[in-house]
Order: C-alpha cells, then sequence, then structure tokens
C-alpha cells in the first residue's frame, strides 16, 4: 500500500484544509470491529472511545464528511494519541490510526496557529535547532558542562526542580551521563575486520550523537566486527520524526529529500540506524515524499533502510569470537520497532545467539513505556501510569538488565527505574552486543 | 437537546466523570460494528455499580429519555446503536470479575467484563468458559448475553445461552429481578433468564451475569483441509457430522477470505485454494485420537487437496486467531462490508455455498465468504463500496434472494448476531407477523412506555417509527 497521504489536494476533503489532508479512503477503510481497542495505551487509561483508535479515526471520518468541524477536541486527541501504532499491528482491516492521527496533528496547527512566542519557538526548534546537527550540538554544551560541575547532582538531590512544572522535572530527571557528541568524534569511514561482507551506510540519529553516543559508537563496533565496512555521513540531518510527531511535515520533507540525495549518492548496500524512530521515519520517506522525488529514487532508498536488529538477522550474525556476557535479561519492544516497523523476532533472536545471556520474555512486551517523543513530558501523569505497568511486569522477570533498541523508550525506562529505586539497569541492545564484541 | 438540569442530575447521582455529552463524544459512541448504522445519542453515562444503572434508569423515566445499553460496540446488528437518541448506558466501567465458584464451577461477573479476560480468570483456575465470539478480546459479557453471541466452539460446546446460570438485570421500571441461581436445575416459573439472553437489550439491563464454567478438555488436535472447490468443503461438513463426529470448531473460509487474512497474519495460508476447513477435536486423548483418525478419513473420502494436522499449540492457535480476524480482514479490500449471518441445517451446506456462488454471479458482486460451517453458520460478506448507491441495491437484493432460500431451507436469518436495526424485515419474514405481534407483547410486558432500546427487532409502531435519532 503506497499512497497515502495527499501532499495538497485541489479538491478539499470535507472540513480538513487542502494541505497533507488524510485520504478519505484512509478513515472510511475501519469498519469498527474494535480489535484495536484493547491494545490502545490512552483508550485502557480513560476508557473513552474517542481516545481510542476507533474513535479517533470515527472523529477524523466526522471531519472529512463534514459533520463536525476540526474542533478542539480533535486537536486534543490527535495530540493525545501516543502514535505507539500498536492499533495498526492488531488491526486486520489495515487502518492506520497513528498516521491519520500525525496528519491531523499537521491539520491542528493549520487550525490552530499558536501564538507569537509559541510559534517562534517552535519554529526555532523544529526548523532551527533539529535540522543543524551543529547547532543541536552547541546547545548541548551547556547541559554537559552542568552535569560535570556537579550541579546535576545538586539539583536532583535538592529536588529544586520540582517546584517548577513537572515536565521540566522529568525532562531533567530523564537526562542520561552526557558525553561529547559522537558525530564529529566517529571516522566517516571504518573499515570491516576479517571477511569483508558488504558496505553499510550508518544513520546516526540525533538522539543517539547527543545522548547515548557510547551507543552508536556499539553499533558501529559491531558492523566493523560483523564484516561490514561503515560509512556514516557527517552531514547526515536530523530524520523528521520529530517534525512528523509535531506536525511540521514541511520541514520533515525537506530534511528527509536531504537525507535521501545525501545515502543515495554513497556506494552502500544497505543503511542502518539503532533507532528505532529514526528508521520508523526513514521507512516512511517512501510515502512522505511520494511526489516531492522520483518514485525509483524512493523505492531504491526504501529498499536499504535496516534497523541494527532486524539487518543483522538478516545478514546472519556471526557469533565465533563473542564474549560471553553472563547475565539475565528482558526485552522491552519500542512501539516503532515492533508497531511501525514489524520487527519483533529479530532482537529476541540477536539476544539468544549473544553467548551467557539468558532471555526472559516480558508480559506485554509490545505495550508502549509512555515516552512516546514528547508525549511524556506533555502528558506526564498518564505517561507515568503507562510507565507504571511496564516497569511492574519489567520487575516480575527479575532478569538483571532491561534491554531495548530506541533511545526514547531508554530514557523514559531509565528514569522510571531510578525514580522507583530499582537495580535493573536498562541497556540498548547494541550494547550488550557490544560488550560481546571484542574490540 | 438535553436539559442542563438533566445533566446535572445525572452527574450528581453518577459523578461528573461519568456522564458524557460533548459532540465528540456523542459521535462516537453512536455505532456499533454494523456498518450504515450511525445515529448519535444525546448524552452517555457510565454506571460504576447496579445502583448507578437504576439512578440512569429513574432519571431517563422521569425524562422520557431511550436508554440504550452498550458495552464495547462491537455488535453486528446495531444493538447498541441508539436508534432514538437519547442516553447510551455504557457497561464498561462494571467491569469486576465478582467470584469463581470452583464448588459449583460457576463464575459471576459485572456486565462490563471483557469475554477473554473471564476466560482467562477461569483458566487460571484449571476452568473453561467456551463461549469465543470473534471479538472476545474486547466484547463484554453482558453484550455476550444481550446477543445471545456465539463463537467458533459453538458445534460441540453451544453459544452463550447455554452457559447463563443467572442473571441480574434492571428493569424499565427500575425494579431489579434476579434470574435463575447457581442449582443447575430451575422450573420455578417462567423462565426470564431464557428469555432476557438474546433480547438485544430492549427488556432489561444486565448487571451481572452467572455464568457455568466446565473442565477443560484434556488433549485436542487441529486439523487444516484445502479444497479445490468450496461445495466439497461443504459436503465434507455434512459427512462428518453424518459420521457422528462432533469436532469443537469446524470452520471454513473461502478464496476470497483465505487471501484477506493471510494479507494481515502471513502464516502461509494457501491463497490458490477455493476453500479452507480448519477443525480442532477436542476431549479425551484416546477420543481425540479416534475422532481425528475418523476426520482424516472423511477429508480423504470427498478428495481434499491437502490436508495438514497441526504440529503444536502455539500453531492451533495462530490458526485459530487467524480465523478470527477474518471479517475485519476482509474490510481491507473495500471500504465498506456487509455481513449476513444466515444460518442452515447442516445437510444444506453444500447448496447454500452454490446458491451464494449463483447470486454472486447474478448481482455482478465481491462476496467473500466464511463462517462456523458445522454450526451451518455461515457470514457471505459483500465487499461493497456504500458511496455507490447501485451497488448497495444489489447487494440488498442478493441477501433478499438468500434469505427467501434459507428460510425455504428451514433455516434462520440470524444464527448469532442477532436482529437489532439490521434484520427487523428478514426476521418479520422468518416468524410471521402473528410472531411479531407476540414479541411485542412480551415488550409491552417489560417495557410499557418503550423506552428501552426501542427500534430494535421489530418495527415499533406504537411510539412511532419515524421518529429516528439524529443521522450522523
Amino acid at each position: 500500500m503506497a499512497r497515502r497521504y495527499r501532499v495538497s489536494s485541489p479538491e478539499k476533503l470535507g472540513n480538513f484544509t487542502p494541505q497533507d489532508a488524510p485520504l478519505y479512503a484512509d478513515v472510511l477503510q475501519c469498519m469498527r470491529c474494535g480489535f484495536c481497542l484493547p491494545t490502545c495505551p490512552t483508550y485502557v487509561l480513560t476508557g473513552r472511545e474517542r481516545s481510542s483508535p476507533r474513535g479517533r479515526v470515527a472523529l477524523a471520518r466526522a471531519v472529512a464528511d463534514e459533520k463536525l468541524e476540526f474542533t478542539a477536541a480533535v486537536k486534543e486527541e490527535a495530540f493525545f494519541c501516543l502514535d505507539c501504532r500498536a492499533c495498526t499491528t492488531a488491526c486486520p482491516s489495515g487502518v492506520r490510526a497513528g498516521e491519520v492521527m500525525e496528519i491531523c496533528r499537521s491539520q491542528a496547527h493549520a487550525f490552530y496557529p499558536l501564538g507569537k512566542v509559541g510559534k517562534g519557538f517552535r519554529e526555532f526548534i523544529l526548523q532551527k535547532m533539529l535540522p543543524s546537527p551543529a547547532l543541536l550540538e552547541t546547545s548541548m554544551l551547556p547541559t554537559r558542562l552542568y552535569q560535570r560541575l556537579g550541579i546535576q547532582w545538586l539539583v536532583r538531590h535538592l529536588k529544586v526542580l520540582k517546584l517548577g512544572p513537572d515536565w521540566m522535572a522529568k525532562a531533567e530527571g530523564m537526562l542520561p551521563n552526557l558525553e561529547k557528541p559522537l558525530r564529529l568524534q566517529l571516522p566517516e569511514r571504518i573499515p570491516a575486520k576479517g571477511e569483508q561482507r558488504g558496505r553499510v551506510g550508518f544513520f546516526l540519529g540525533c538522539v543517539m550523537t547527543l545522548m547515548y553516543p557510547g551507543v552508536s559508537r556499539n553499533t558501529v563496533k559491531v558492523l566493523a566486527h560483523q564484516g561490514f565496512e561503515v560509512f556514516t555521513p557527517r552531514q547526515t540531518k536530523c530524520c523528521g520524526a520529530p517534525h512528523l510527531s509535531e506536525g511540521d511535515r514541511e520541514t520533515a520533507r525537506q530534511l528527509a529529500l536531504f537525507n535521501l540525495d545525501l545515502f543515495l549518492e554513497q556506494d552502500v548496500d544497505w543503511i542502518v540506524t539503532d533507532c528505532a524512530g529514526c528508521g520508523a521515519a526513514l521507512k516512511e520517506y517512501e510515502e512522505l515524499l511520494e511526489g516531492a522525488a522520483e518514485h525509483e529514487k524512493l523505492a531504491r532508498f526504501r529498499a536499504k533502510i535496516r534497523d541494527i536488529s532486524e539487518f543483522l538477522i538478516e545478514v546472519g550474525l556471526r557469533t565465533e569470537g563473542l564474549r560471553e556476557v553472563k547475565t539475565s535479561v528482558t526485552y522491552h519492544e519500542p512501539c516503532h520497532l515492533c508497531h511501525a516497523q514489524g520487527v519483533s523476532a529479530q532482537p529476541r533472536q540477536l539476544l539468544r545467539q549473544i553467548p551467557g545471556v539468558e532471555l526472559r520474555e516480558l508480559k506485554e512486551a509490545s505495550w508502549c513505556c509512555g515516552s512516546a517523543a514528547t508525549w511524556g513530558l506533555k502528558y506526564s501523569r498518564e505517561s507515568q501510569q503507562v510507565l507504571d505497568r511496564k516497569l511492574a511486569n519489567v520487575r516480575d522477570t527479575g532478569a538483571d538488565l532491561l534491554v531495548t533498541a530506541n533511545p526514547g523508550c531508554q530514557l523514559q525506562l531509565a528514569w522510571g527505574m531510578r525514580e522507583a529505586g530499582s537495580s535493573q539497569e536498562v541497556v540498548h541492545l547494541m550494547d550488550l552486543l557490544g560488550r560481546a564484541t571484542p574490540d | 437537546m438535553l436539559s442542563k438540569n438533566v445533566l446535572q442530575q445525572l452527574s450528581d447521582r453518577l459523578g461528573a466523570g461519568n456522564v458524557l455529552h460533548e459532540k465528540e463524544d456523542m459521535l462516537v459512541l453512536g455505532y456499533d460494528s454494523t456498518p450504515g448504522v450511525h445515529l448519535l445519542p444525546d448524552v452517555a453515562v457510565f454506571p460504576t455499580d447496579r445502583d448507578g444503572v437504576l439512578a440512569a434508569m429513574e432519571i431517563a423515566n422521569q425524562e422520557d429519555l431511550p436508554i440504550t445499553p452498550r458495552g464495547s460496540g462491537t455488535g453486528l446488528s446495531g444493538g447498541s446503536v441508539p436508534a432514538r437518541g437519547g442516553m447510551v448506558l455504557c457497561l464498561n466501567r462494571m467491569n469486576r470479575i465478582l467470584e469463581i465458584d470452583e464448588e459449583n464451577l460457576t463464575a459471576t461477573a459485572e456486565a462490563g467484563v471483557v469475554t477473554l479476560d473471564l476466560f482467562n480468570a477461569v483458566a487460571a483456575k484449571g476452568l473453561f468458559y467456551p463461549p469465543d465470539p470473534g471479538s472476545q478480546k474486547i466484547s463484554t459479557l453482558g453484550g455476550n448475553v444481550m446477543e445471545d453471541a456465539g463463537g467458533l466452539r459453538g458445534l460441540k460446546y453451544g453459544v452463550t445461552r447455554d452457559y447463563v446460570m443467572a442473571l441480574n438485570c434492571v428493569l424499565p421500571d427500575c425494579s431489579v429481578l434476579t434470574t435463575g441461581g447457581k442449582s443447575v436445575k430451575d422450573v420455578a416459573g417462567y423462565a426470564f433468564k431464557d428469555l432476557l439472553v438474546g433480547s438485544e437489550g430492549t427488556l432489561g439491563i444486565i448487571t451481572e451475569i452467572t455464568v457455568k464454567l466446565i473442565p477443560p478438555p484434556k488433549d485436542k488436535r487441529t486439523i487444516l483441509a484445502y479444497f479445490n472447490d468450496i461445495r466439497t468443503a461443504g459436503e465434507a461438513v455434512s459427512k462428518i457430522i453424518a459420521a457422528k463426529i462432533i469436532p469443537s470448531t469446524m470452520e471454513i473460509m473461502d478464496k476470497a477470505t483465505i487471501n484477506c487474512v493471510e494479507d494481515y497474519v502471513k502464516i502461509g495460508l494457501p491463497r490458490q485454494m477455493a476453500a479452507l476447513l480448519l477443525i480442532e477435536v477436542d476431549g479425551h486423548p484416546a477420543m481425540v485420537e479416534e475422532e481425528a483418525q475418523g476426520v482424516q478419513a472423511i477429508l480423504a473420502q470427498v478428495k481434499a487437496a491437502e490436508v495438514h494436522v497441526a504440529k503444536s499449540t502455539e500453531e492451533a492457535n495462530n490458526l485459530a486467531a487467524a480465523r478470527r480476524t477474518a471479517l475485519s480482514a476482509l474490510a481491507r479490500v473495500s471500504p465498506t462490508t456487509l455481513l449476513e449471518d444466515a444460518t442452515v441445517p447442516r445437510s444444506r451446506l453444500a447448496e447454500t455455498f452454490a446458491e451464494i456462488e449463483r447470486l454472486t454471479l447474478k448481482y455482478g458482486l465481491k462476496v467473500g465468504t466464511f463462517g462456523h460451517a458445522g454450526d451451518g453458520n455461515l457470514h457471505p460478506t459483500v465487499l461493497c463500496d456504500e458511496r455507490d448507491a447501485d451497488e448497495m441495491k444489489r447487494a440488498h437484493a442478493f441477501y433478499d434472494d438468500l434469505y427467501d432460500k434459507v428460510l425455504a431451507w428451514g433455516g434462520t436469518v440470524s444464527g448469532e448476531h442477532g436482529i437489532g436495526l439490521a434484520k427487523k424485515e428478514y426476521l418479520a419474514r422468518q416468524i410471521g407477523a402473528g410472531g411479531v405481534r407476540v414479541m411485542k407483547r412480551i415488550k409491552d410486558a417489560f417495557d410499557p412506555r418503550g423506552l428501552l432500546n426501542p427500534g430494535k427487532i421489530f418495527t415499533d409502531e406504537s411510539s412511532e417509527a419515524t421518529v429516528h435519532g439524529k443521522e450522523v
């Protein structure tokens, strides 16, 4: 199913604005069987039909049918949706409620423009900061200093920030120990070790380079050790996921066009990422850019994109020489990996191949952790409830480590564990594989 | 439009968080899974206990407000659609399992408990609640009782009705009726319980249900058979029954359904085959062995194209889960899926398939058929587009003709979905004007003011059918 969005249309769809409107066929597709309801975290939290995938699609249809204006409640539901895509996995009819809501977010900005200050701030973040790797890195400098000088320790222990609005305290609390961003340290080309199996373009995501440079360093190390020459273009820009999530589809398109050309210019067999959010966005370029780039280019790009675990299972993990990592683990499935990309078995297969690792299955492993880009900060109370459900299941496994494969999840889960005083450590799958891989 | 006063009263009695009246909420509480019916209520309430239901009923009486009960809105005949507007009474917040009585083998639960949750809770105690409608992971027990829902295990284990032992309900006059109990025998007076099961929310609002539990089968085997001709599959079903083998499940899917389901589940179903039968036999291991042999012998005899036995429980569960998605998966093909519930005596299955094929050609439609072949209960589903008026007309003509045949063969217009809004005319055809009159008298005895789920099952002339809810 290609043809998903209409970038703009001469005919107006009901009460939607013409720019980036959903397709009528997409909202009509829902036959209201309700199979999505028990899989939707916001429906389970509220028990309110309009906060369910079926309800949200029905609202979008009502707007398309001109039975409802694009009201504040529609906007609210578009943003209250976690965009976790669990409903996409559950839907036998192929309805993609999360994506319809993503489009409604961009509609919301047309109907409810922000005030001057808010608009300026939003544009600064989405259109200035995020598209520029260098600006992002500079902006993180004070934060790193703040940690290094011990101010963070003071702030956390004196609970100074708790006085401010909740989200700020949470955002501060979520920050991992920051190292230098990886982007400028990582050589653009890293040779393969042993018998070479191909060339990989590594898509280094913004959150990975800034917050988890150690993880991506491991990813590259693993790729090289597995026999792949790794090319990481320094010019790589943000994948556009934050823009899609915030409803700025136009900037997302510009970033996508840039990355598309950048990676297609390289002579690489695959494009691999270790960030589930980036992976999902990259795989959607084909639809996002339909009409904005040649179809052949989009298809070629799409055919190369892999999540790291999907890739390693596809090419086959070379296990000889891997060191033993004696530990018990459980695996939390990032929504943007299992639901948005359908990659669910591969991370578990990888874990089982690491010598010494005992994998314990997590109950409701594919249930969202409540992070969901900025959702966890906007709806901090609801996010906590979603997180608590997850943490209880993690606790029940008694595993030493909680493994995941997406920085958003990792930030939220590590924060939740710290707050709950848990001794279970949260790690990225590639950190674990990195530990097993000789230097 | 409701007065502020009524909303205030409802909020005072039920709690402000349990009353909704904004347009966006009304828009999504006026549908179920039935295509083409979508009407707006004026208010929705979410009682958390029986007193809340009573309060809502009192206010509805005082305000002359129609009241339509709703579970998860997964019905397939429009039973929970507020045909005359008014109040939708959502029972989802009454979702406690109150008791699992291992001495009497019963479970008691509130009406809003999800079917699968009850199944899992009793399974954890080594017991079995067999009714398993396709929507079991979200459908509510109350909804199952009101529509007398069936499921994949109906052939051997029966339907919801066969498990209901006691009901507690609020009647339209605000009295509370308890009927039935944990005694396995009970002939005291009229069987209200049996009348209420399948009454589609027109007689009372169920608040609590006690169901019968049974020990789970010790063993089971799942067999998958493929056919080059759907009529051969029908023949196989009739022959298995005639051989006095009662499998727990005997489900059929035609080619269109197989392909849609495979598009979704991707478990390697045979796309090129005309039909498949999913057969499960269960019980004591020795009996399972014998029955499985018997089934396989018949499949060989009718020359099924291929026969496979599931190698693991996981594989068997995946097949059953795949079958449950059939209806929703068919919705991949077209914007609208019109589904029917025709049920015939099992000896007529092969003829029914032939008739469906004939009518599909006659009306130039796309039809996917699946269903509980062992029960003679088929779901021929027209894959169409509600925006195409001509196609919709042909679809209705298709069902008109089909039901003529089904009734002539001694079948029924609804095996398990109920009449609701969707099949009133067909019911009148089946039971005749006299039958409808008696049903109306029963309705009047319970609900003289016609407040409870008006407009369902039969056309309600007394309160005048022309006054419809606001169409969405």
